[in-house]
């Protein structure tokens, strides 16, 4: 199974320039920041679906549909417990169930699940080398953004890491899996120190790596492959912006909050 | 090899491709210098061989020759280091590395970029090359590593001989003086290992400095020089045929002896010889009796009927298939019985299958079809502790396991997760312990000792449970030769205490020296099953198979015998002469 999400295609949205695409993640971020409403969240989400089948990105949000599906149905549990406005359906002492609770639940989930569904999508038509000078254009410094977009690179191979560290456990007969939710989150800890240990050593040899290759030697690196701005790139600017630019007014004129009833 | 010197006002400047004079380094925190004196040139278009046991000074040498260290492990350093004719303390390590090459043991550390042709460029883009010249230079560098036409490949998607290959483009496209390779090979099958090697003779060939790191020693029989180093000392340096016959030395450094020149050392013979063929000449030569010997015939052992006993098999495999999802077969249609007197050493290519039929044994993966018997009971109904309580699982990387702050911590892990008491605990982590020999290291934290010993470690805590049938994933990779005699040794001392062995691994005198029946795999499927000795007589199964014989098994056949080891091969011999 293929531990990165990057799918090589040649589509519009793969060939937009690496600043574009960080811009129009923190468009999608900034544009669900401001909406709570889950009726003004849908043409957002909407829009990424339609992203993602213009991309062939299916087989990512298929991977993660687990953590779609847990997003949206514990958010709405959880803020069931912290709402307390609106007219309550049921009221118990720790269960407070009103139709306001369960709209704004519903639309927190929606809020985390678009947030996912962004981050799925960047990296779905997005290399690290493109998120690194993407971010250098924009005035992030390279080593800076180097050293983000290799989090990336290393984020699955951590988890790759730790599920052989939980077998190597399960097989000396350590019990992961009874017991109560906390009572198997602390038994987890045990997987902690040699996760981080493996990290620490992975993370070394790889920093001398990088030195060894003349990481550093300075501050604006040329770079292989040509990065010129075209026509389209100013028009998904401009889509952009006007995504940008409405969600902010869905906000300002009220549209994207929740009616208490 | 001595070069004519200069010396100038600006200090020592060489001819040579490399001078290191009077090179100590002492880690930071630590009492013994890692390196005391080293003193050395090489020439242009030189390899140098280094070798010497784990903590002898090979790897910390490797980093004082690109500036690793002192500038990025921190410690006292003392000495000149020239490369051409820049002395490297003017140098960043970033600087240096147009200089000096650095390729290391973990090729997946040292790949950072998302296709082959932008990891060639990243050195040279660190550098500030134009786009033209990087152009101009990566055909070559891939072409000159086999890899052309591979640009737009993952590099995760190259086997482990391939990724090794590209770490060496990305540190050629620079044009370096000298590439030193630290241990490359390590983690690499044979197939891999062949490849980084034939590209190294290529490299020397075109006139490149090459300093290679290594623990197997057949692989630098054909270096220019051999350096021994022994705490941190040069205690030998010269060519193969001087520093390859002193076994006495050999020996001491912890280094694996050449078995080609044992066999000649043991017959009074003696000389040095890099090749199968040379050394059957000079025995032939020797004993004239045995130049028309016949090359020994397959045995005629049946497949799959070796060490077995009337009883039942403690694991049966039968018509075992498995795919990982969205993924092709990675088992397809297995058979497979292990008795309890079993040691078996499970071969084949990365990718083959090896690990994927052991998780299945242990219970890590179910199958896609058959199933996997454990004493006559389907292991698909037991319960994992139950199957981890008759099966033992190594993991090939220590680090994986040890999760507690002491050794006997981490040893008692396991039965007291089976909630046995205290005492018979106690009774156990003794037993363990005094038989890996790390009782005196009862309460060190397992994560400051040596790799061989956290190897040993895993190897405890792993017998404190007592399984019937341990199985060891690569379990010498990293280790030393010494601390690999030493691994075997409590590994075939178990197996004669009636744990059955099952051992994944890519080191065929490994195989012919303590297995006693071979399994190879090859694209999921099992090619082989049987005794050793016809393993490595089965010529088109092993040509097809990218593991080889052992240059002493390889010597034996063309003599006329099966020998797996080089004194069996020298008793045969003495007694045919």
């Amino acid at each position: 199974m293929a531990i990165y999400l990057y799918l090589d295609r040649d589509t519009f949205v793969h060939r937009l320039h690496p600043t574009v695409k960080v811009v129009a993640l923190f468009v999608m971020f900034w544009s669900v920041y401001w909406v709570d409403n889950p009726i003004a969240l849908l043409p957002l989400g909407l829009f990424m679906l339609w992203v993602a089948q213009a991309t062939g990105s299916w087989r990512n949000f298929y991977r993660y549909r687990w953590y779609f599906l847990i997003l949206i149905f514990t958010t709405t549990i959880v803020w069931m417990f912290f709402y307390r406005r609106g007219t309550p359906l049921i009221n118990l002492p720790f269960i407070h169930v009103s139709r306001t609770s369960l709209v704004f639940g519903l639309g927190r989930g929606i809020k985390l699940s678009e947030l996912l569904a962004a981050s799925v999508l960047f990296l779905s038509t997005t290399r690290v080398e493109e998120f690194t000078v993407g971010l250098a254009k924009l005035g992030v410094s390279y080593r800076v953004g180097f050293a983000i977009s290799l989090a990336f690179r290393l984020v699955p191979l951590f988890i790759d890491s730790a599920m052989t560290i939980v077998d190597a456990q399960k097989l000396r007969g350590y019990d992961f899996d009874s017991g109560r939710l906390f009572e198997r989150m602390r038994r987890y800890v045990t997987v902690v120190i040699p996760v981080f240990m493996a990290a620490l050593r992975r993370a070394n040899n790889m920093a001398m790596a990088l030195e060894a290759r003349g990481f550093g030697l300075r501050n604006r690196p040329t770079t292989l492959i040509e990065y010129p701005v075209v026509g389209a790139d100013v028009l998904a600017a401009m889509t952009l912006f006007l995504i940008a630019a409405g969600h902010f007014l869905i906000y300002y004129t009220g549209y994207g909050a929740i009616a208490v009833r | 090899m001595k070069t004519e010197l200069q010396t100038t006002a600006e200090g020592t400047i060489t001819k040579a491709a490399l001078s290191a004079s009077e090179v100590t380094f002492v880690y930071h925190g630590a009492t013994v210098p890692a390196l005391r004196s080293l003193s050395f040139e090489q020439g242009r278009g030189e390899m140098i061989g280094v070798m010497g046991a784990s903590g002898a000074g090979k790897s910390t040498l490797a980093k004082c020759l690109n500036r690793l260290i002192p500038e990025f492990e921190g410690g006292e350093f003392r000495g000149i280091i020239v490369i051409g004719k820049t002395r490297l303390d003017s140098l960043r390590v970033c600087e240096a590395a147009a200089q000096v090459g650095m390729v290391f043991q973990d090729f997946e550390a040292q790949l950072f970029c998302t296709s082959v042709e932008l990891e060639v460029a990243f050195a040279m883009e660190q550098v500030g090359m134009d786009r033209a010249e990087m152009k101009a230079r990566l055909g070559p560098a891939l072409e000159a590593v086999g890899l052309a036409g591979f640009e737009q490949r993952d590099p995760t998607s190259l086997s482990g001989g391939e990724k090794q290959r590209l770490a060496i483009a990305s540190v050629l496209a620079l044009r370096p003086s000298i590439i030193v390779l630290d241990e490359p090979t390590t983690d690499l099958d044979p197939d891999g290992k062949a490849e980084v090697f034939d590209l190294i003779a290529k490299l020397r060939g075109q006139g490149l400095s090459l300093i290679v790191i290594e623990h197997e020693s057949e692989e630098l029989l054909h270096a220019d020089r051999i350096m021994l180093l022994r705490q941190g000392r040069i205690v030998a340096d010269g060519p193969p045929a001087a520093v390859m016959t002193n076994f006495n030395l050999l020996e001491q450094c912890g280094v694996h002896l050449p078995g080609l020149n044992r066999v000649l050392h043991e017959l009074g013979i003696g000389g040095h010889v890099a090749e199968v063929d040379a050394a059957y000449e000079a025995i032939v030569r020797a004993f004239p009796k045995l130049r028309n010997s016949k090359p020994a015939a397959p045995v005629a052992t049946p497949t799959a009927k070796v060490s077995r006993s009337f009883a039942a098999p403690l694991v049966e495999v039968v018509d075992l298939t498995f795919a990982y999802p969205g993924g092709a077969a990675a088992l397809e249609r297995i058979g497979l019985e292990i008795h309890a007197s079993d040691f078996l050493a499970i071969v084949g290519q990365n990718g083959s299958g090896k690990t994927t039929l052991a998780k299945h044994i242990v219970g890590l993966l179910q199958p896609t079809a058959g199933r996997v018997m454990l004493e006559g009971r389907d292991r698909a109904t037991l319960h994992a502790a139950e199957t981890a309580r008759e099966v033992g699982y190594v993991f090939q990387n220590p680090d994986h396991q040890i999760s507690a702050a002491s050794v006997w911590d981490e040893v008692a892990f396991g039965p007291r997760n089976f909630g046995i008491d205290a005492e018979e605990v106690d009774r156990r982590c003794v037993e363990v312990l005094d038989a890996v020999a790390l009782l005196d290291a009862r309460d060190s934290d397992p994560f400051l000792l040596s790799k061989g010993e956290r190897q040993r470690v895993a190897v405890a805590s792993v017998l404190a449970l007592r399984p019937r049938l341990l199985i060891l994933d690569e379990p010498t990779t990293g280790l030393d030769h010494r601390e690999q005699r030493r691994m075997m040794a409590l590994v075939q001392e178990l197996n004669r205490n009636g744990i059955a062995i099952v051992m994944i691994t890519h080191t065929p005198w490994l195989v012919a020296e303590y297995a006693k029946r071979v399994v190879l795999m090859r694209k999921g499927h099992k090619l082989f099953d049987g005794a050793v000795e016809d393993f490595f007589a089965q010529d088109e199964i092993l040509a097809h198979s990218s593991f080889r014989a052992p240059p002493v098994t390889r010597l034996a056949r063309k003599l006329g015998t099966l020998a797996l080891t080089p004194q069996s091969l020298v008793d045969w011999i003495k007694e045919r002469a």
